[in-house]
């Protein structure tokens, strides 16, 4: 049993898989626990795990935080939306012709490296304190990324492909369509996937303007009271929304492009 | 029709990615194709075949000449020629089965109920019936290169190119799809022009086979092998073995010269 841990990549069963995956979050807790515990650090800074889980409950009795779960994974989900009716169009343009790709591709690369944080005060500028600078937040921090990987993701879609459908009669509007889209349609689910995750990231910074709801409001507002626990449990409801996200884009893909198995 | 495919005059050079260096790959080049001939284009590698190929099916555009095919003069890719590559291109998102239909799915010259028709005709042409429901990413290279042929046939393309179609395959296999792709010739009676490094496959597939010279591609020999060997015996396998070696060993030596060209000039 051991000994198949350790063969090249060797894929292990499901179970195995997720056997491992809760060994690695227990051993976490556990340090965390043991750390916690022997008082070297004190608890404003580090509570123990169980005070978490406790000020995780709290949050939901003495608050209304359902609600702000849902104020925050609808404003990602939404800002995460419009990155992708806006990306993947222009993502395809720019891979597939060239002067759509030398038009955008230098601007997309000069924004891209503009930290998120720093365009703050002017998205508040232009858009107010209201939603849609929270939006707008999100939306710039993964539009820009999402169009390269997608203009990447269509690149790397074998051009033996796209000559076989000009060959056998397709215009290029039908290669699109029956060709290329499905060809890059798995690398790009992926890219959807990790750029969700930097969506999410992205969330405290755009719930600290001026915001009165929301995951990262809570965070921010019960950080000025050092609630070190509850502001960890809201990390931590993050985290946990994010590995669900990730989990349903991974099944999804896995029955989405089940013929990419051997 | 014997000037079915006609290239006229046509010449192509590369330049390097800085552009200060040139390199010419096809000189100004004439040939003729007949209707329902299969011409093998051989030559060393990197001479120029595959470029002359791909300008003939329009997926490159010649600096000069022209090609004209049943007397239409031709400029881009479209389904009059279909063209199977050495890499595999059957869409691995597809059934082997939806392959093939994929080589219908352009035509207009047929109703649903033909394209299904002309579907199935193929399937079993390839052997591949049983496999049919099967993704093509779970069958050998050798299946996934019957089913881009009959994906090809499919489209009925007046033309068949093929670049080394059978070069990535293991000998056992090549020689399975070499005798089956004669029998597809003598059932279709496609023209087809084929590239290949390899001199038997050219003598055992090929009513012409016509030599290049070491890059930039220029004709140095064109050999009719229905002279010299009737295709009915290559085919059942009669053929005359010690003008078949002949043949193969004057056709080794011409590329052995061509190549030493190519190596003189590294």
């Amino acid at each position: 049993m051991f000994k198949s841990l350790f063969a090249f990549r060797k894929p292990l069963s499901r179970r195995t898989d997720l056997a491992l995956g809760i060994i690695g979050f227990a051993l976490f807790l556990c340090a965390w626990e043991v750390t916690a515990r022997s008082g070297a650090i004190r608890p404003e800074f580090l509570p123990s795990p169980v005070a978490v889980v406790q000020a995780f409950i709290g949050l939901f009795v003495e608050r209304d935080f359902s609600s702000d779960i849902v104020i925050s994974v609808g404003r990602v989900w939404f800002a995460f939306l419009l990155s992708m009716i806006v990306a993947i169009p222009l993502g395809l343009l720019m891979s597939t012709y060239r002067f759509v790709g030398a038009i955008l591709e230098p601007f997309v690369d000069f924004v891209r490296y503009l930290p998120v944080p720093a365009l703050v005060p002017l998205l508040v500028i232009w858009f107010g304190v209201g939603e849609t600078s929270k939006i707008a937040v999100l939306w710039m921090g993964t539009f820009f990324q999402l169009i390269l990987m997608i203009s990447d993701d269509t690149k790397r879609v074998p051009v033996e492909f796209i000559e076989s459908g000009q060959t056998l009669g397709g215009s290029n509007g039908q290669i699109m369509r029956h060709v290329i889209i499905p060809a890059a349609l798995p690398n790009m689910v992926d890219s959807l996937r990790i750029t969700m995750g930097w969506c999410w990231t992205y969330l405290i910074v755009a719930e600290i303007v001026a915001a009165n709801s929301g995951i990262g409001h809570v965070i921010w507002s019960l950080r000025r009271f050092v609630k070190t626990p509850e502001v960890m449990a809201g990390i931590i409801t993050i985290g946990i929304i994010g590995l669900l996200t990730d989990q349903a884009f991974r099944y999804a893909h896995a029955r989405l492009f089940s013929y990419l198995r051997r | 029709m014997d000037n079915f495919i006609e290239i006229k005059d046509v010449a192509k050079t590369y330049w390097s990615d800085d552009g200060t260096s040139e390199t010419k790959v096809v000189l100004p080049l004439s040939m003729t194709i007949a209707e329902g001939e299969m011409v093998m284009f051989l030559g060393p590698s990197g001479c120029g075949k595959t470029t002359l190929m791909r300008i003939v099916g329009g997926l490159e555009t010649p600096d000069q000449g022209t090609i004209h095919l049943h007397g239409d003069r031709l400029a881009g890719p479209d389904r009059r020629r279909g063209m199977v590559f050495q890499s595999y291109s059957s869409y691995p998102w597809l059934s082997v089965r939806d392959n093939i239909k994929f080589g219908t799915r352009y035509r207009k010259d047929i109703t649903a109920q033909e394209k299904e028709e002309v579907t199935d005709h193929y399937l079993n042409m390839v052997g591949l019936a049983q496999y049919a429901g099967f993704y093509t990413n779970r069958i050998s290279g050798g299946m996934r290169q019957r089913v881009a042929i009959a994906r090809t046939l499919a489209s009925s393309p007046d033309v068949l190119l093929m670049d080394e179609p059978f070069g990535a395959l293991d000998a056992q296999t090549r020689e399975y799809l070499q005798f089956q792709l004669m029998d597809i010739n003598k059932a279709e009676k496609k023209t087809t022009i084929f590239v290949t490094h390899d001199v038997e496959e050219a003598i055992l597939l090929a009513n012409r086979i016509v030599i290049f010279s070491s890059r930039p591609a220029r004709v140095v020999r064109e050999i009719h092998v229905d002279e010299i060997l009737p295709m009915e015996s290559r085919r059942n396998g009669t053929a005359d073995m010690d003008r078949f070696f002949k043949l193969r060993a004057e056709i080794l030596d011409i590329i052995r010269a061509e190549y030493a060209h190519t190596l003189e000039g590294v």
